[in-house]
Protein backbone atom coordinates (compact mmCIF):
# COMPACT_ATOMS: atom_id res chain seq x y z
CA UNK A 1 0.00 0.00 0.00
CA UNK A 2 1.66 3.16 -1.42
CA UNK A 3 2.40 5.61 1.72
CA UNK A 4 -0.08 8.54 0.64
CA UNK A 5 -3.27 6.08 1.00
CA UNK A 6 -1.37 4.57 4.18
CA UNK A 7 -1.93 8.07 5.67
CA UNK A 8 -4.84 9.24 4.58
CA UNK A 9 -6.66 5.58 5.89
CA UNK A 10 -4.33 6.86 9.36
CA UNK A 11 -6.15 10.40 9.68
CA UNK A 12 -9.79 8.25 8.74
CA UNK A 13 -9.05 6.05 11.50
CA UNK A 14 -8.02 8.97 13.73
CA UNK A 15 -10.79 11.11 13.15
CA UNK A 16 -13.00 8.41 13.22
CA UNK A 17 -11.69 7.25 16.35
CA UNK A 18 -12.29 10.39 18.24
CA UNK A 19 -15.63 10.78 16.37
CA UNK A 20 -16.86 7.71 18.71
CA UNK A 21 -15.60 9.93 21.61
CA UNK A 22 -17.69 12.81 21.15
CA UNK A 23 -20.26 10.91 20.12
CA UNK A 24 -20.26 8.47 23.34
CA UNK A 25 -19.73 12.25 25.26
CA UNK A 26 -22.46 13.94 24.09
CA UNK A 27 -24.81 10.97 24.68
CA UNK A 28 -24.76 11.95 28.12
CA UNK A 29 -23.89 15.79 27.73
CA UNK A 30 -26.21 16.48 24.83
CA UNK A 31 -26.44 20.59 25.39
CA UNK A 32 -22.28 20.57 25.45
CA UNK A 33 -22.30 22.77 22.56
CA UNK A 34 -18.01 22.92 22.44
CA UNK A 35 -18.47 19.30 22.53
CA UNK A 36 -21.03 19.21 19.60
CA UNK A 37 -19.31 22.19 17.86
CA UNK A 38 -16.03 19.68 18.16
CA UNK A 39 -17.89 16.81 16.73
CA UNK A 40 -19.68 18.59 13.95
CA UNK A 41 -16.22 19.72 12.68
CA UNK A 42 -14.54 16.32 13.05
CA UNK A 43 -17.54 14.39 11.21
CA UNK A 44 -17.17 17.56 8.11
CA UNK A 45 -13.54 16.66 8.04
CA UNK A 46 -14.23 12.76 8.09
CA UNK A 47 -16.65 13.26 5.23
CA UNK A 48 -14.26 14.92 3.01
CA UNK A 49 -11.46 12.72 3.81
CA UNK A 50 -13.78 9.79 2.69
CA UNK A 51 -14.50 11.12 -0.13
CA UNK A 52 -10.81 12.10 -0.92
CA UNK A 53 -9.97 8.23 -0.58
CA UNK A 54 -13.13 7.16 -1.98
CA UNK A 55 -11.98 8.94 -5.15
CA UNK A 56 -8.44 8.19 -5.36
CA UNK A 57 -8.07 4.50 -3.80
CA UNK A 58 -11.85 3.29 -4.58
CA UNK A 59 -14.42 2.58 -1.88
CA UNK A 60 -13.23 2.66 2.03
CA UNK A 61 -16.53 0.39 2.81
CA UNK A 62 -18.81 -1.54 0.94
CA UNK A 63 -21.57 0.82 1.31
CA UNK A 64 -18.98 3.71 -0.76
CA UNK A 65 -19.06 4.12 -4.36
CA UNK A 66 -16.64 2.61 -6.53
CA UNK A 67 -15.50 3.23 -10.22
CA UNK A 68 -16.03 0.35 -12.78
CA UNK A 69 -14.97 -2.68 -12.13
CA UNK A 70 -16.40 -3.24 -8.55
CA UNK A 71 -12.83 -2.14 -6.73
CA UNK A 72 -14.26 -3.16 -3.07
CA UNK A 73 -12.08 -6.78 -3.53
CA UNK A 74 -9.01 -4.97 -4.10
CA UNK A 75 -5.76 -5.96 -1.87
CA UNK A 76 -4.92 -4.94 0.87
CA UNK A 77 -7.15 -5.90 3.29
CA UNK A 78 -7.46 -4.21 6.57
CA UNK A 79 -5.84 -7.23 8.30
CA UNK A 80 -2.61 -7.69 5.64
CA UNK A 81 -1.70 -3.46 6.04
CA UNK A 82 1.73 -2.55 8.21
CA UNK A 83 -0.22 0.55 10.24
CA UNK A 84 2.59 2.93 11.08
CA UNK A 85 2.70 2.60 14.93
CA UNK A 86 1.53 5.24 17.55
CA UNK A 87 3.65 8.32 17.23
CA UNK A 88 2.17 11.77 18.02
CA UNK B 1 -26.67 -24.35 58.94
CA UNK B 2 -24.26 -22.49 56.55
CA UNK B 3 -22.63 -19.98 58.79
CA UNK B 4 -22.81 -17.75 56.09
CA UNK B 5 -26.19 -17.62 56.22
CA UNK B 6 -27.44 -13.63 57.60
CA UNK B 7 -30.72 -14.40 59.68
CA UNK B 8 -32.68 -15.62 56.32
CA UNK B 9 -31.07 -12.75 53.80
CA UNK B 10 -29.39 -13.86 50.68
CA UNK B 11 -26.14 -15.46 52.07
CA UNK B 12 -23.48 -13.02 52.66
CA UNK B 13 -20.25 -13.66 50.58
CA UNK B 14 -17.61 -15.33 52.86
CA UNK B 15 -15.67 -12.06 52.39
CA UNK B 16 -17.92 -9.41 54.00
CA UNK B 17 -19.48 -8.91 57.46
CA UNK B 18 -23.22 -8.57 58.60
CA UNK B 19 -24.01 -4.89 57.93
CA UNK B 20 -21.17 -3.82 56.11
CA UNK B 21 -21.97 -2.58 52.36
CA UNK B 22 -20.63 -4.23 49.63
CA UNK B 23 -19.54 -0.99 47.63
CA UNK B 24 -21.28 1.69 46.09
CA UNK B 25 -19.60 3.26 42.97
CA UNK B 26 -19.16 7.18 42.64
CA UNK B 27 -17.76 9.11 39.89
CA UNK B 28 -18.05 12.75 38.83
CA UNK B 29 -19.95 14.24 35.88
CA UNK B 30 -17.82 14.75 33.79
CA UNK B 31 -17.08 18.06 31.86
CA UNK B 32 -15.43 18.28 28.54
CA UNK B 33 -12.00 20.50 29.37
CA UNK B 34 -8.62 20.01 26.79
CA UNK B 35 -9.27 16.90 24.79
CA UNK B 36 -6.49 15.37 22.57
CA UNK B 37 -5.72 15.64 18.92
CA UNK B 38 -6.97 12.71 16.87
CA UNK B 39 -3.63 11.05 15.88
CA UNK B 40 -2.74 11.34 19.91
CA UNK B 41 -6.38 10.40 20.86
CA UNK B 42 -6.23 7.13 18.41
CA UNK B 43 -2.91 5.94 20.13
CA UNK B 44 -4.16 6.76 24.00
CA UNK B 45 -7.70 5.02 23.45
CA UNK B 46 -8.93 8.32 24.36
CA UNK B 47 -10.28 11.79 23.62
CA UNK B 48 -9.66 12.72 27.37
CA UNK B 49 -6.23 13.19 28.98
CA UNK B 50 -8.35 13.23 32.33
CA UNK B 51 -9.77 9.54 31.68
CA UNK B 52 -6.34 8.30 30.28
CA UNK B 53 -4.83 6.33 33.41
CA UNK B 54 -2.46 3.77 31.58
CA UNK B 55 -1.32 1.00 34.64
CA UNK B 56 2.16 1.66 35.18
CA UNK B 57 4.24 -1.19 35.76
CA UNK B 58 5.58 -1.45 39.36
CA UNK B 59 4.60 2.00 40.81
Amino acid sequence: MDKKQLKLLNELMEIGFSLVETNLYLDTHPTDERALRLHNTLSAQYQELEMMYTDLYGPLKATSMSQFPWRYIEEPWPWDIEYCGCNY
Amino acid sequence: MDNNMHNGNMPLSPYSKPGVELAEGYFPFQVMGKVFKPKEALCKGTLFPELYKPYKVGK
